[in-house]
């Protein structure tokens, strides 16, 4: 199959014109073609949340999704969370202050689902916001923090 | 001594310094590499692009022994975006390197794609497209044809064969046996841990350039130099022109700390294309050719008192390893330093089985000596009806047992009770099923960790500039662990200045040398090499103030200079104050720079500085010299078990632990949680699961092999009680990340038995074992 179809993807706030197979993956597309890496790669079959993004504003796995499947539709990656050189989003910041991470490589992962996770109101207490961050694995196991930083951050939004 | 005094006592003894003297090393400054990471800037080594890169995947074997008989490209071939299929028909025969110890190989040649098959998952072909889908869907169109021979599958195959003595893993002193036979109370047990994954999120991978025959690889890595010997030894090439690049990691554990078999295929398929390769192992493949823990079991047979005081220990253990290839999984190294025991015998056998061969991960060896022994001395102490806590303390150790050596420093004692104060364990109900919370059975447990302290010589270069920043560089690399930050407080402090003022460059083998990150010693190795470098350039720095003819300095005619907060004056305070920056402008110089090395104070000749960087040989063992020395810790633990269902969750666990002084207490507390929470998959979750018929992986992802999510994982407090070690490093700092693992599985299964009465001896412990 090499047929390639044409599609423009609303990433960040900004069209980009794509030319691709209709196979190729949101997360793919994302890292290979736009050279946004900052979501990342981790298992490639939904399994670890490493290439967490939001679709209209909800948390969606782009290793799951083809990239043809949300053309019209705004896609937000870590890297359209705060701009380079403007002051980090509140959940940015308190992974920072709270050492919620240390390869970092789940961590752009981690904070889109921490930042939906607020904004679906589910970091009422600690417990709520370890069941709803549960879809996002840590192997360096940064967890006690990361929960640290979302309750944090919640605080913070509020 | 209470916890909060144990903290103000021990916790922020690195603290308190820098507070005093307003130094950053030891300070709790936030991650070095952070903001970077956060914003998803941070690019790691398999994100670099090159021009016309091809995209390579491999195919793996899905028989555990026999041969490939044939392979058909035709229709892989013939798809479209198809490079090149590489099979072993046609894949070309390497040089064989030699291992980590830079023994030469027993072969001449190494053939990365072979049809002779010995375990299930081995590469047997890899197809390169212009496109990572086309080339993932044309590993389908291949046409396999196996014959399939009889594979031991693991340790519980009765077709194992016992395996061979791993001789030099041998531990005898008084007589063990004897002292066994005649001991008042006797216990004898049998451990089992199975096979388990680093697991890293990031992908082990490469990308692979070749110009002429020098050769560029990305990838993430823990040993760059060392790596970059395979690549050299394989190709025939001289090593200086291998060049890695690293510059983030996502995590490693062990598992990128040596090439493997994917290595030698991505770079020959750049080779013979001519083009870059990026070659990503799936996660599935991940699981099956990246050597994980070994699986292992011991058995333990203590002989003591019936006040508890040990007599006698014999252990012995196996460990599996691969057909062609010996990895030995250290079974006796805390059963042999942990506790005072006039006898003890120690011994080890490796038995083949068709895997992959087994690597390192986290503590290998002291993780599964550290579960065999610390269940023992707990049953002992149910057995006679002692406190767990109170019998680890009656056979404490006052010296090495083994070499008979002093410690250097061991605050185990300390951990204890600053652990115990703040866990509540004299609270504890000693009887098991005497807590509980409605129907959660409360079980509340103890185990000792330890780590060696592995010393090793190291490289730095430091520039000073004449913006007044310093930069640092080195080819070590940051997994996660910190290398990023402690070295830029290091710095920071010789030169007084703030960290945005630092710069560090890591991950690039063109860069100073660096041996392997890995056995918790890189934080020691590089803050010992960067603070003699950066003192070397301050004294540089002063020499030229004091001397060089336009210097405003000159004419005091004084010995010495000051330099802090970027800045150098007068001790007398009689002459000029002026930035490290104009100084340099005044005298018309745009930077100056020192590289230093390590090698007299690690007692090695710098003839060897290859074989230092590109093998862990020269390493000195942590008994080399007149101490004998490691990091300790003691973990407490709650669980609990819901009775009807078997569950068992951790509900509270405390942890303390001597890693001498701490350089950045933050980050240290952070890579101790996630060895502990890494502890806590492997006690209750983690297990490869091999079909005995196939010797095959049943479980080869991240749902089936599970790891901890948030979830699993409570609140967990850890306290330092270390002191600063001068005999560990320069700057007294013992390791750390490894530390934290050794001993939490054992802590929750003698946790689990406090709770159910049931004692369980092969991990995870999972709720069909419970009900």
């Amino acid at each position: 199959m090499s047929n390639k179809i044409d599609i423009t993807l609303n990433v960040n706030g900004r069209p980009e014109a794509l030319q691709l197979e209709p196979r190729v993956t949101l997360l793919d597309a994302l890292r290979e073609q736009l050279g946004l890496n900052g979501t990342k790669k981790g298992c490639d079959q939904g399994q670890c949340g490493a290439c967490t993004v939001h679709i209209d504003g909800e948390r969606v796995l782009a290793c799951l999704t083809l990239a043809a499947q949300v053309e019209g539709r705004e896609v937000t990656t870590i890297e359209g969370l705060s701009k380079p050189g403007q002051k980090a989003h509140p959940v940015q910041a308190a992974f920072l202050e709270q050492d919620a991470f240390q390869c970092g490589y789940c961590t752009p992962g981690q904070i889109m689902s921490a930042v939906s996770c607020i904004r679906e109101g589910h970091a009422g207490s600690d417990e709520e916001i370890r069941e709803y961050m549960s879809g996002n694995l840590c192997r360096c196991g940064a967890y006690p923090h990361i929960v640290a930083a979302v309750r944090q951050a919640a605080e913070a939004v509020q | 001594m209470s916890a909060a005094e144990a903290t103000r006592r021990y916790g922020d003894s690195s603290d308190s310094s820098s507070t005093a003297s307003g130094s950053v090393i030891g300070a709790s400054v936030t991650r070095f590499d952070g903001s970077a990471k956060i914003r998803g800037a941070a690019t790691y080594a398999l994100e670099h692009r090159p021009a016309n890169v091809a995209h390579a995947v491999l195919v793996p074997s899905t028989i555990a022994a026999g041969r490939v008989r044939s392979i058909g490209t035709a229709m892989a071939e013939a798809a479209p975006g198809v490079l090149k299929v590489l099979t072993p028909d046609n894949a070309p025969t390497l040089k064989a390197a030699s291992d980590w110890l830079g023994n030469p190989p027993a072969r001449p040649d190494y053939q990365p794609l072979t049809a002779e098959i010995a375990y299930a998952g081995q590469y047997i072909a890899l197809v390169i497209a212009e496109t990572f889908e086309q080339a993932t869907q044309a590993t389908h169109l291949l046409d396999i044809v196996y014959e399939e021979a009889d594979a031991v599958s693991g340790l519980r195959d009765v077709a194992e064969g016992g395996g061979f003595l791993a001789e030099p893993m041998t531990r005898e002193w008084g007589d063990a046996q004897a002292a066994f036979a005649s001991a008042p109370v006797q216990i004898e047990q049998e451990y089992e841990m199975p096979r388990e994954f680093q697991m890293p999120i990031e992908p082990n991978g490469l990308i692979a350039e070749w110009q002429g025959d020098k050769l560029t690889i990305w990838e993430p890595c823990q040993w760059l130099d060392g790596m970059a010997r395979t690549y050299s030894e394989w190709f025939g090439i001289p090593f200086e022109n291998v060049r890695i690049i690293s510059p983030y990691i996502g995590g490693g554990f062990g598992s990128k700390a040596f090439c493997g078999p994917h290595d030698a295929i991505g770079a020959m398929a750049a080779k013979m294309l001519g083009r870059p390769v990026k070659l990503a192992l799936t996660r599935p493949q991940i699981f099956s050719s990246i050597g994980g823990r070994a699986a292992t079991r011991q058995t333990i047979a203590i002989g003591a008192t019936k006040e508890g005081k040990l007599l006698s220990i014999v252990h012995t253990g196996a460990s599996e390893t691969s057909i062609n290839e010996t990895w030995v999984e250290p079974l006796g190294v805390v059963t042999a330093l942990m506790y005072a025991t006039p006898n003890l015998s120690s011994h080890q056998r490796v038995v083949r089985v068709n895997t992959v061969m087994p690597g390192a991960k986290r503590a290998p060896g002291e993780n599964p000596s550290a579960f065999g022994i610390e269940s023992a001395i707990d049953e002992l102490a149910y057995e006679i009806g002692m406190d767990p806590l109170e019998i680890r303390l009656r056979n404490y150790a006052e010296e090495d047992p083994h070499t008979r050596k002093p410690w250097s420093t061991r605050q185990l004692r300390e951990a204890f009770a600053a652990g115990a104060e703040a866990f509540g364990w004299s609270r504890r109900k000693p009887e098991p099923r005497s807590m509980r919370d409605g129907h959660h059975l409360i079980g509340w447990g103890v185990a000792a960790g330890t780590y060696p302290v592995r010393r090793a010589a190291g490289e730095a270069r430091v520039r000073l500039l004449a913006d007044g920043t310093v930069e640092v560089s080195s080819s070590t690399i940051d997994m996660g662990q910190g290398a990023y930050t402690v070295i830029a407080q290091t710095a920071a402090e010789v030169f007084g200045l703030p960290l945005d003022k630092v710069a560090v460059k890591l991950g690039d083998s063109s860069l100073p040398r660096a041996g392997v990150t890995g056995g918790s010693r890189m934080a020691g190795v590089m803050t010992s090499a960067v603070h003699k470098t950066a003192v070397a350039l301050r004294e540089q720095l002063v020499e030229l103030a004091l001397t060089h003819p336009a210097s405003p300095f000159r004419a005091l005619q004084a010995n010495t200079l000051t330099v802090a907060d970027g800045r150098i004056s007068s001790p007398l305070a009689d002459g000029a104050v002026i930035s490290i920056g104009s100084f340099l402008a005044a005298i018309g110089k745009t930077e100056i720079d020192a590289t230093r090395d390590t090698f007299a104070e690690i007692g090695i000749d710098p003839k060897d500085s290859y074989k230092n960087y590109t093998t862990i040989a020269m390493a000195p063992p942590p008994t080399a010299g007149d101490f004998s020395l490691h990091s300790w810790c003691a973990h407490f633990i709650e669980v609990r078990v819901d009775e009807d269902f078997g569950t068992v969750r951790v509900s509270r666990a405390v942890s303390a632990f001597d890693s001498g002084r701490l350089y950045n207490p933050r980050l240290a507390a952070s890579q101790i949680k996630g060895g502990i929470i890494m502890g806590i998959g492997q006690a209750l979750l983690e297990e490869g699961l091999v079909d005995g018929r196939h010797a095959r992986l049943m479980n080869a992802n991240l749902a089936d092999y599970l790891i901890p999510t948030n979830a699993d994982i409570p609140d967990i407090e850890v306290i330092s009680v270390g002191i600063p070690d001068p005999h560990a490093s320069a700057l007294g700092g013992k390791g750390v990340g490894e530390l934290g693992i050794v001993g939490v599985a054992p802590a929750i299964a003698n946790a689990v038995f406090h709770a159910t009465g049931k004692r369980i001896r092969d991990l995870p412990i999972t709720l069909d074992k419970l009900i």
